[in-house]
């Protein structure tokens, strides 16, 4: 007969993604439904009440296994003194993730640790926590989900407040899809590719600690939180309302303008049909290889402070090439540079034709430029007259979103010590048309 | 031995010859990469700058300098060029959008949807703007047709759709293709 795994059962409490800044704030939150004499420990098979239901002939072996290392003492120690697992239960079965003291034996990490320039600051016990995605291994004090979180706070902030004074004029829509071109999963699963991390083929005791270790097939934590997210979200989600730009920006609970409080609720419904869709996990590499990108954030912010962090994020993140100008999509430009016009008193917009060849051929072309008063503000080329006008509106819309100081100073610049007052940046005042 | 001029040889009839064109190679030469003089959307027209902008004030001391250099040397080398600043293209009569006469009083949109109501199709959009001197479109604002005008006109729409064959309403559909593409800035 088999015997009932109930860590494995336990894995329902898992189910839903929480949401890792309520653990960061209440630990005992994803536990409050297991007893109170176990409640700082989550599904890490340590828990004393479910070792006595899940083991009727051995139970006294772990207590009697001896140490293998003075290391693993010192670890196991200084656990005992948290109040976390203790020294008998960690015996019980194998890790499911690989022990801290195996990180300064891997020649992986020390690799990864080198290719990235990171300072010695980072020890790499770090780096190898950050490679422990929380699918692998649920005890939050040996996963990155809280690194992570530090993490992707940070590089939120940073790209928000490079996006806004670089970009002053970008309308919400793009300025939410330009966050999630810099800082989103696939663009942070990209920079993990690119960083040479690999990923192990299953996540166990045994493996390298410098692979990254995730499990596509049991729950994770997904990086879904923004800052504050209003009472009546999960309201507006229940009655479908808020799906507007305006909603987003008011409701959105990430920083992709994209509400998913609902998923951050623990006491979600996992069995109702219509919202299992929602439930499911995008792609769990990316998820898992971006949290991993956001944990060394973390590290970094954590172990070298806040110049250090910027500099990383600038260098790795920002400095990546996004084109702006293809992310928009217009519905009515013609419309909405009349719009803008008469918003910022100019002269009616006017197109004009500027050159043309070919009217009665197969091919014409006509150059069509839009003249408000005697200032040109677009210009495009089109094979008729029609085209040639919205693709003008479109190019002259384009330049007035797309206006960028230049290099101006951002927000975090006043961190610094010796730093020259703050100056308001120039940030418009909204939308032409929403 | 050549047994691949003598394998052509029995292929090639005459009046079979390969020509340079092909749909692909149409298509290929067609796909051609934006024009280097098409201006760049990062590069912000003057009326664009804010005020808070450093360009602001370098520009407009230039073309300040410019508009007076104009004047003075106008006159004297007309010939040079170099200094006058780009014509604006002129506007044809035909195209162009009038002004908003502000001219349709209180009474006459009543009288405007009482006409309307009454019959609709005597009445057009058309002809009600051409009697009160006003646009299509201030008409539109105004009045609303009954639901079964509506509903007439829809089924008329459809009937003359249904005539359309296939390649009539291909070019329909490519077109509206076409025009999302243009809204995307994708042609």
């Amino acid at each position: 007969m088999k015997r009932l795994r109930l860590d494995r059962l336990a894995g329902q409490l898992l189910a839903a993604p929480i949401s890792p800044a309520a653990r960061l704030s209440r630990p005992s939150r994803i536990s409050r439904s297991i007893p109170q004499t176990c409640r700082h420990a989550s599904l890490y098979n340590t828990q004393p009440c479910q070792r006595r239901h899940q083991s009727t002939t051995a139970s006294q072996a772990p207590e009697e296994a001896p140490l293998e290392s003075p290391l693993e003492e010192e670890f196991l120690v200084q656990d005992h003194e948290d109040g976390e697992p203790t020294l008998d239960t960690l015996r019980n079965g194998p890790l499911p993730s690989p022990h801290p003291s195996r990180a300064a034996s891997s020649a992986k990490l020390a690799a990864l640790h080198a290719r990235l320039s990171l300072s010695s600051k980072i020890p790499v016990e770090t780096l190898a926590r950050a490679l422990v995605d929380p699918s692998a291994d649920a005890h939050p004090k040996y996963n990155n989900a809280n690194l992570a979180y530090v993490g992707s706070t940070v590089l939120h902030y940073h790209t928000s407040e490079t996006l806004i004074t670089r970009y002053p004029r970008l309308p919400m829509g793009i300025l939410f899809t330009a966050m999630k071109g810099y800082a989103g999963n696939a663009a942070l699963h990209q920079v993990a590719r690119a960083w040479g991390v690999e990923s192990a083929a299953a996540p166990g005791e045994e493996v390298d600690p410098g692979l990254l270790q995730y499990d596509p097939m049991k729950p994770t934590v997904v990086m879904n939180k923004w800052g504050y997210v209003r009472a009546e979200t999960i309201e507006s989600q229940k009655f479908k309302s808020g799906k507007g730009l305006s909603g987003r920006v008011m409701y959105s609970s990430n920083p992709f303008g994209e509400s998913s409080a609902a998923k951050a609720l623990p006491n979600f419904e996992v069995d109702d049909g219509r919202n299992s869709k929602s439930m499911l996990l995008q792609s769990a590499p990316a998820n898992a290889h971006a949290n991993f990108v956001r944990a060394v954030i973390g590290a970094v912010h954590m172990h070298c402070g806040r110049d250090a962090v910027k500099n990383f994020i600038k260098s790795h993140f920002l400095s990546r090439t996004l084109d702006l100008s293809n992310l928009f999509e217009f519905d009515l430009p013609t419309r909405e540079l009349a719009r803008l016009c008469a918003r910022e008193d100019f002269e009616k917009p006017i197109a004009r034709l500027e050159s043309e060849t070919g009217r009665l051929s197969r091919t014409p072309v006509f150059v069509v430029g839009i003249y408000s008063g005697r200032d040109k503000l677009g210009e495009a080329a089109g094979p008729d007259l029609d085209s040639a006008r919205v693709a003008a509106a479109i190019n002259a819309l384009k330049a007035w979103y797309l206006y960028s100081p230049g290099q101006v100073s951002v927000p975090s610049d006043t961190f610094a010590e010796d730093a020259a007052p703050w100056k308001p940046a120039y940030v418009d005042i909204g939308e032409i048309i929403s | 031995m050549r047994p691949l001029t003598t394998l052509l040889g029995s292929c090639s009839r005459a009046g079979q010859t390969r020509l340079q064109s092909s749909t692909r190679r149409t298509k290929k030469a067609l796909k051609l990469p934006p024009h280097p003089a098409v201006p760049s959307v990062y590069h912000t027209p003057f009326k664009f700058l804010p005020p808070s902008d450093p360009r602001r004030q370098a520009q407009l001391s230039s073309l300040l300098r410019n508009s007076t250099g104009l004047r003075s040397t106008a006159a004297a080398s007309s010939t040079t060029g170099s200094t006058t600043t780009p014509e604006i293209p002129a506007l044809d009569g035909k195209h162009q959008v009038p002004e908003p006469k502000f001219n349709v009083t209180r009474e006459q949109v009543a009288e405007m949807r009482a006409l309307r109501a009454a019959d609709p199709m005597k009445w057009s959009v058309v002809r009600l703007a051409e009697k009160f001197e006003c646009s299509k479109l201030f008409v539109m604002i105004c009045c609303k047709a009954s639901a079964e005008h509506q509903a007439k006109e829809r089924e008329r729409k459809e009937a003359i759709k249904a005539r359309w064959g296939p390649i009539r309403s291909q070019a329909r559909e490519d077109r509206k293709k076409r025009r999302t593409l243009l809204l995307r800035s994708e042609i």
